[in-house]
């Protein structure tokens, strides 16, 4: 879950909205479907130790 | 949008899904619905637009008590008479994909506000389960909710959780598991509101998805959807029902919507009789005053300026740019790893030209690695850690609120401050969200100020770094920069004809940043941000190479030189600016480079520093621009841009030179 930075709505990664790319930046935040502000995805580091702790 | 009528659901899914019961999760947007969706399905989710609307909902699978179950989590409703494409799924997913089990979940905070949703799902006839979350919040507010007693008067399992802190979730998949359809309360209005209920029900004799009531009540309050459906169902006894309704509306024409409300507030005030116990005198929690400190001109301002000298000049400019910038760059780079790998280099490549790509004065690694990491990297990296603390702390939507008066004198609203919050991380990014702005003269005036007056992070983080060394600088860059801002946004405003819409925004709580989520936070931008500009800074030093190499570079500072003289400044400068045109941080470490040299003066520092943020935008700013408003637009702004940061620098110096001010 990410927890949007500037309205507070809290959203999966996935309902966010990816970087476009249109500006020509390798950009890979997520920005919010409620206000568009960019918050930054869990890394895949620690995505994976939360797996690793979850079991 | 005519939803009804269609076949709803998520084809190949939905008939994989088999004979798995369905539960639906609705309430009002912010109440933890995703959160408790991604509890209950763990990884098992797919999200996809909903058919015919571009409205995305997640749907995934749980195993609860043995049983599967597919969970569906649909957008935020207020109610179920909807206004928004959001609400209009929401409760299409209600009607037609026939959930076994509808979870409402509502904030404990705000259980007068949303229980009358629960009143509506209730008449509705719908099998429910109602969820009061976020109670950790209340009950820190001093709010007592008797659950076993509402459970008791709505007929209905209720649930006191607090999903985010993983309490209730047991409590709640045992109710999913053991869900009884069969019990609820049932509330009456007024008597003559349940005539006219009555009336209209009475005449409903196909078979819906809703009970005849809940029905008849949308009917009266005009839903076109529903009356829709009744046409469709009911064939030719439509004609009438229609009339009865046209009747019905006419007679309470003006005042049904207020009468709804008030006779719902009524039944919900009942309810919540003996259920909810506020405090006398509501506990004010310390966050809950901080908040309102930050908001307030008369503390906020104070507090803004606190924030910001400890923050980003205290923290970022004295330690990030010079306790750290000064291990990095002096004592590891210029110290130890540039000797070296340039005695290196020069032992395996015999041609001058070669030697000079890798480690001369532009070379790859002894500029373009040394600045990116060097310079940049621990300054981004104070910076970054600085902004993800006021995120996490949920400061950013009252410092909106703090400015929003004075944007609203710019021609702008306070909706604007989020692409002018986001500008201080990515201009380009900002400036592509400029178009979430109501008018085109928004618009406009956004991006010209993003693309005049806003520094990116990193240019900020640099120039802060340069300009704490001498406070006077700081201090002139800061009046400087605000000035420029606020007048030509003023003057923008009133040249460009149009009016400033409406703009409110919902204040989440405040609370201590948690230390995990900043540190997720900072290393994913800092990760994001040097893996972007260390191919463009290697580029940038390969370019700035071949110009060495053709004279060209040589031609253009000996180009700009009478500008930079004009400026008061050195002709070295000019470098700097070129290496702006390439991204704005570059530029702006070029400057950094500069006067660790001990080639600028404090006057030309700021002189300099001024000219530089307020210079023309990064190319990717400026092809964002070019996208967003046009040609004609964008290269207006350019032009407009370049010449006010000139004019400006150039003024400046003046004005410093008869004042000596610093």
């Amino acid at each position: 879950m990410i927890r949007c930075g500037l309205c507070g709505h809290e959203f999966a990664e996935e309902e966010g909205i990816r970087g476009c790319g249109s500006c020509g930046k390798t950009c890979r935040m997520v920005r919010c479907p409620r206000c568009m502000y960019e918050n930054p995805p869990e890394p895949k580091v620690v995505k994976k130790l939360k797996s690793i702790l979850k079991r | 949008m005519a939803l009804f009528g269609k076949k709803a659901g998520s084809g190949g899914a939905e008939e994989q899904a088999g004979k798995r019961k369905k539960v639906a999760l609705v309430g009002n947007p912010n109440v933890g619905k995703s959160v408790l969706f991604n509890a209950l399905t763990g990884a098992y989710v797919t999200v996809s637009n909903y058919p015919g609307t571009s409205v995305e909902v997640s749907r995934g699978s749980a195993v609860i008590d043995g049983k599967s179950f597919e969970i569906i989590d649909t957008p935020g409703m207020y109610s179920i008479l909807p206004i928004t494409e959001e609400e209009r799924v929401a409760r299409e997913i209600l009607l037609h994909e026939a959930p076994d089990l509808v979870i409402h979940v509502l904030d404990a905070r705000n259980l007068e506000r949303m229980l009358s949703m629960t009143l509506q799902l209730i008449e509705a006839g719908l099998p429910m389960l109602l969820v009061v979350n976020i109670m950790d919040e209340a009950e820190r507010m001093g709010l007592e909710i008797d659950i076993p007693l509402l459970q008791e008067k709505l007929g209905i399992p209720v649930i006191g959780a607090a999903t985010a802190k993983k309490r209730g979730l047991p409590e709640i998949r045992l109710a999913i598991a053991t869900a009884d359809r069969s019990r609820h309360a049932v509330f009456g209005y007024g008597r003559r509101l349940e005539g006219d209920i009555g009336e209209i029900a009475s005449l409903l004799k196909g078979g819906y998805p809703l009970s005849p009531k809940s029905l008849a009540l949308l009917l009266l309050q005009r839903d076109e959807e529903v009356a829709t459906l009744v046409r469709r169902i009911e064939g030719e006894r439509s004609g009438e029902i229609e009339a009865r309704v046209r009747e019905k509306t006419f007679e309470r024409r003006g005042s049904f919507h207020l009468d709804l409300s008030l006779e719902r507030k009524g039944i919900v005030r009942g309810i919540l009789a003996g259920v909810l116990r506020e405090p006398d005198q509501r506990r004010v929690t310390f966050n809950e005053r901080l908040s309102r400190l930050t908001v307030r001109p008369a503390t906020g301002v104070p507090l803004l300026l606190a924030v910001l000298y400890f923050g980003l000049y205290k923290f970022v400019g004295d330690f990030g740019a010079g306790t750290l910038v000064d291990f990095l760059e002096k004592k590891i780079f210029e110290d130890h790893f540039n000797p070296w790998v340039t005695g290196f280099i020069k032992g395996i490549l015999p041609w001058e030209v070669w030697q000079e790509l890798f480690v001369g004065e532009y070379g790859v690694i002894t500029l373009g690695i040394r600045y990116a990491v060097g310079i940049i990297l621990p300054i981004v990296a104070t910076f970054f850690l600085f902004f993800s603390l006021l995120e996490d702390s949920g400061y950013f939507p009252r410092l909106a609120l703090l400015v929003d008066r004075i944007f609203k004198k710019l021609g702008l609203t306070g909706r604007a401050v989020i692409p002018m919050v986001l500008g201080f991380g990515c201009d380009t990014m900002a400036t592509m969200v400029t178009r979430t702005l109501e008018t085109v003269r928004e618009r406009i005036i956004a991006t010209l100020l993003l693309a005049l007056a806003i520094p990116c992070s990193a240019q900020l983080g640099v120039i802060l770094a340069l300009l704490s060394k001498a406070p006077g600088a700081l201090a002139a860059w800061s009046v400087c920069l605000l000035l420029i801002f606020l007048v030509i946004g003023f003057l923008a405003a009133r040249l460009m004809p149009g009016e400033t819409p409406m703009f409110y925004m919902e204040l989440p709580p405040m609370r201590l940043p948690q230390l995990s989520n900043i540190f997720t936070k900072t290393y994913t931008r800092m990760q994001w941000y040097f893996m972007e500009i260390l191919p463009l800074f290697i580029l940038a030093s390969v370019l700035l190479w071949l110009g060495k190499i053709t004279n060209f570079f040589e031609r253009m500072v000996e180009w700009l030189s009478p500008l930079m003289a004009a400026l008061g400044l050195p002709r070295d400068v000019a470098v700097a600016f070129i290496f702006g045109f390439f991204r704005r941080d570059y530029g702006a470490a070029g400057l950094y480079d500069l006067q660790t040299k001990g080639v600028l003066n404090p006057r030309q520092l700021t002189v300099a520093a001024v000219t530089l943020t307020l210079f023309i935008p990064c190319v990717a700013q400026f092809l964002i621009m070019k996208k967003e408003r046009g040609w004609k637009v964008a290269t207006a702004l350019g032009l407009f841009v370049s010449t006010v940061a000139f004019g400006s620098g150039w003024l400046l110096n003046q004005f410093l030179l008869v004042t000596g001010l610093v």
